[in-house]
């Protein structure tokens, strides 16, 4: 199983949060390795997120959620 | 379940969905080139050229001074030799300081030289308002643009459509001017729209410039709008559905040429009509539509046209007056519901 985490944005303050702003995949879809699952954000920065492996994914949060960074958004089985 | 059950289309932002149009037109013809400002490192402020200079270098995306009627008409000049550019203005509003670039040069050229030299480029330009920006970054003005003769007018309300009509519009041997909604691009820093974000196939397609679409078939009027106040008018009718209302909603997608035919059929067809256009009210995109079906047989209308726009003043910046002049859902529910007698 992989957990895909809200990724670092801001560096000089770990602990800031985000949000969610996209899901481009669904709760139980297949993805691929390399596709893009989600776009997030913090303060006005953004960044996609991929997927590192393939499988079923299962979405931790909801698109427009606020997330902690490093927090984990999605599980891949 | 099977997998292929699962697996939904792959799904992209209209920005994106942009983007992927403009990298496959570069791959495939190296005459196309894009500029603007801000659409290097920054990827277009409305995200409409994000990773182009990644793949493709300085040379064929390019940053410009802030001179709009230099780098318009450096675009124009490019095009005349045989290139096919995309050229940015940042927001239409701007479109004050290079307008003669824009329609005394890119739009008259192929006229005024009896056909012999034509100016294949893209004008791809963000518009709109509802989140604030003020009277000068708020604006339509479509209607302005389809005035002039000489210039196809595109203006995509969804992220298959965008990526079909700029393919289009970069493979056309006439100027193009391109306009997105900044509601309709999914952006993370904007309040998004929930289609914003839709299936778009993989492969190169063009969806034919002058065209619209039925967005949504009913019987009891027709919706006759474009860009974000399609969304608009399809959670409108979504809700007007559940009480037995049923409106056509008619995605104009280009406004040069205007596609009259779909129009006549729809309104042929429902006998109502309502024209919601975020554009200026007077002497615009309404009216028009009110010409082409008084023109054809003012007797298919079994009620008077209705129309929700902006009316005739400046967008305001604070946001319960700028609410008050934009076509809100609110708006358009109270202006349908009018239409049928519900």
């Amino acid at each position: 199983m992989i957990e895909v985490r809200f990724p670092v944005l801001n560096e000089s303050e770990p602990d800031a949060e985000g949000v969610l702003a996209t899901w481009f995949v669904g709760d139980g879809e297949e993805v691929g390795e390399g596709q893009l699952l989600c776009e997030v954000q913090v303060e006005k920065s953004s960044e996609d997120v991929h997927s590192e492996g393939a499988g079923t994914i299962r979405l931790a949060v909801s698109e427009g959620e606020v997330v902690r960074q490093g927090e984990v958004i999605a599980r891949i089985e | 379940m099977t997998t292929a059950e699962r697996t939904r289309e792959r799904r992209l932002t209209t920005a994106r969905a942009m983007v992927e149009g403009i990298a496959q037109e570069m791959r495939r013809n190296e005459e196309v080139f894009v500029m603007g400002e801000d659409v290097g490192a920054y990827g277009g402020i409305f995200g409409t050229t994000t990773g182009l200079l990644d793949e493709f270098g300085p040379e064929r995306v390019m940053d410009t001074p802030i001179s709009e009627t230099g780098f318009i008409g450096a675009g124009v000049g490019a095009a005349i030799e045989g290139m096919r550019p995309i050229v940015e203005l940042m927001f239409v509003d701007f479109f004050g300081v290079c307008m003669d670039q824009i329609y005394n040069h890119m739009a008259k050229i192929h006229y005024e030289s009896g056909g012999n030299v034509k100016v294949p480029m893209v004008l791809m330009t963000s518009v709109g308002g509802g989140y604030s920006d003020g009277a000068q970054h708020s604006q339509c003005l479509w209607a302005t643009f389809a005035h002039l003769p000489g210039m196809k007018i595109v203006v995509p309300s969804n992220p298959r459509d965008a990526k079909g009509l700029m393919i289009s519009a970069i493979r056309d041997d006439n100027p193009v001017v391109y306009m997105t909604h900044k509601g309709i691009m999914g952006l993370a820093w904007m309040a998004k729209n929930a289609r914003s974000v839709g299936p778009v196939p993989e492969e190169e397609y063009e969806v034919p410039i002058g065209k619209a679409s039925v967005a949504r078939e009913g019987t009891d009027a027709t919706v006759v709008t474009l860009s974000l106040s399609v969304h608009h008018a399809l959670d409108v009718a979504e809700r007007l559905s559940g009480e037995g209302i049923e409106l056509e909603v008619l995605d104009l997608r280009s406004l040069v040429p205007l596609d009259r035919e779909a129009i006549l059929e729809s309104v042929g067809k429902t006998g109502r009509v309502l024209v919601v256009d975020e554009d200026y009210r007077s002497f615009g995109l309404s009216g028009e539509i009110a010409a082409t079906i008084a023109e054809e047989d003012p007797a298919m209308l079994k009620a008077p046209l209705a129309r929700v726009a902006v009316p005739d003043v400046p967008i305001p910046y604070a946001r319960p007056l700028e609410r008050a002049v934009l076509p809100t859902p609110e708006r358009i529910e109270e202006a349908a519901r009018g239409l049928v007698g519900a």
